[in-house]
């Protein structure tokens, strides 16, 4: 089996490097803004993650379609190994969102569409994963999954129009093609939230490939007991290590 | 893991907030998140949500003064005596955009309500260590779960592989 923790790997260092550059430009480099004060900062956490989680999604449906297409195994462990990572950082997304509300808007949560469409998005992940959890294993539950995936590539585009669909009280966009010039950041802040956004891509790339191997790692020992099912092992095997192996199998 | 965390900042936010009603000579700062009018649009009480999530309602006299900025910056100055339906409008406004408000009051009667002053934003480090602290504390532990699986499918790798192919 392939290690999957290997730290020698240049894709967790050089996401290390690019955080602690991030982390730099924001605790150090970057002025405080304005109006909102310190707590502005949490901006160059939450628009990242927020995207983490949308390009996460995003990753799953593609997969997804990939997966419906090729019916290749491994289409299907990209898309559950990205819902995996996605559902953490959509998790975060809006843990620091209702965090940044409460000293800007007194409150954690409003039932505006931004907000409620990334709920949205967070408890599809949920169903995603929950489906693949309790559903019998198989190619069926491989397809439906697929089909989850699909429905939540729909909610994305809803989201990052949100704020400018609906006025309301969530900022309005401020990177991207649907950024007016009003809204867009200054050129400092810009770069930190540029230099953030990127961090967390890699960092997103990082869990997501570490998780597809496990996942293949779990399709190999699916495999090899498989075979050791139609080729009884040779080794007499103590009641405890059996024990410990039927504990294993269905944990 | 996530979803537990969820709850549990929205069972802090259930009993965290509160209400309580305007004492004689205060000022508070919030955001407007109640407005009652008469039958004629009149504003007749509004209510305010403090940082801590208290919610204060105040009663409004002829008296009560007025100075509020529209999303352009445009500063609007009037008094309840004067303009009472579009003070309603004007507080309307400033609930929707969450735009804060300072409320100095006698008695629960409003005696002037303008754009917030100097608040406690700029001190509120809390908050900031708080999203940094449970997206750190997340990841490391989302890491650590994902090693501690590894390990448990590298033996069990191991044990197949060695019980499929005994040494000979």
């Amino acid at each position: 089996m392939t290690k999957v923790l290997n730290f020698l790997d240049p894709l967790p260092i050089f996401s290390a490097a690019l955080m602690g550059l991030a982390l730099w430009l924001i605790f150090i480099w970057v002025p405080t803004e304005i109006n909102q004060g310190a707590v502005q900062r949490i901006l160059y956490f939450h628009v990242p993650v927020a995207w983490g989680s949308m390009l996460g999604i995003f990753v799953v449906s593609g997969s997804s379609i990939m997966y419906l297409w090729k019916k290749n195994e491994k289409w299907d462990r990209l898309a559950v190994a990205s819902a995996e990572v996605g559902v953490v950082f959509g998790g975060l997304m809006l843990l620091s969102g209702m965090i940044w509300a409460r000293p800007v808007w007194s409150v954690w949560w409003t039932g505006e569409a931004k907000l409620t469409t990334a709920l949205i998005l967070f408890f599809i992940y949920v169903a995603y994963l929950m489906f693949r959890a309790y559903f019998p294993p198989g190619t069926q539950r491989q397809r439906l999954a697929a089909v989850i995936g699909l429905i939540g590539a729909v909610n994305t585009p809803i989201i990052y129009f949100a704020a400018n669909l609906w006025t309301q009280a969530h900022p309005p966009i401020v990177t991207g093609p649907a950024a007016d010039a009003e809204s867009s950041l200054g050129s400092d802040l810009g770069t930190v939230l540029l230099v953030s956004t990127l961090a967390f891509t890699f960092l997103f790339i990082y869990l997501v490939q570490i998780r597809y191997k496990i996942r293949k790692a779990e399709d190999d020992i699916v495999e090899l007991k498989r075979s050791a099912g139609s080729n009884p092992p040779v080794v007499p095997v103590t009641p405890d290590q059996a024990a410990t192996t039927e504990a294993r199998g269905t944990s | 893991m996530v979803i537990a965390a969820l709850l549990v900042a929205i069972a802090g936010t259930t009993l965290l907030t509160g209400t309580a009603s305007a004492q004689s000579g205060t000022t508070i700062s919030g955001i407007v998140v109640g407005i009652d009018t008469d039958a004629d649009g009149r504003l007749t009480k509004f209510a305010i949500a403090d940082s801590s999530g208290t919610i204060t309602t105040f009663e409004v006299s002829d008296a009560t003064e007025y100075g509020l900025e529209n999303q352009a910056g445009d500063r609007w100055v009037s008094s309840q005596g004067e303009q009472p339906v579009e003070v309603a409008r004007r507080l309307r406004d400033h609930r929707e955009r969450f735009a804060p408000v300072t409320v100095s009051s006698e008695n629960g009667i409003a005696t002037s309500v303008v754009e917030r002053e100097e608040g406690k934003l700029e001190t509120s480090l809390g908050y900031l260590f708080a999203v940094f602290a449970i997206t750190w504390a997340l990841f490391f532990v989302y890491v650590l779960y994902v090693g501690r699986k590894q390990r448990v499918l590298q033996h069990e790798i191991a044990r197949l592989k060695g019980a499929s192919h005994p040494a000979k």
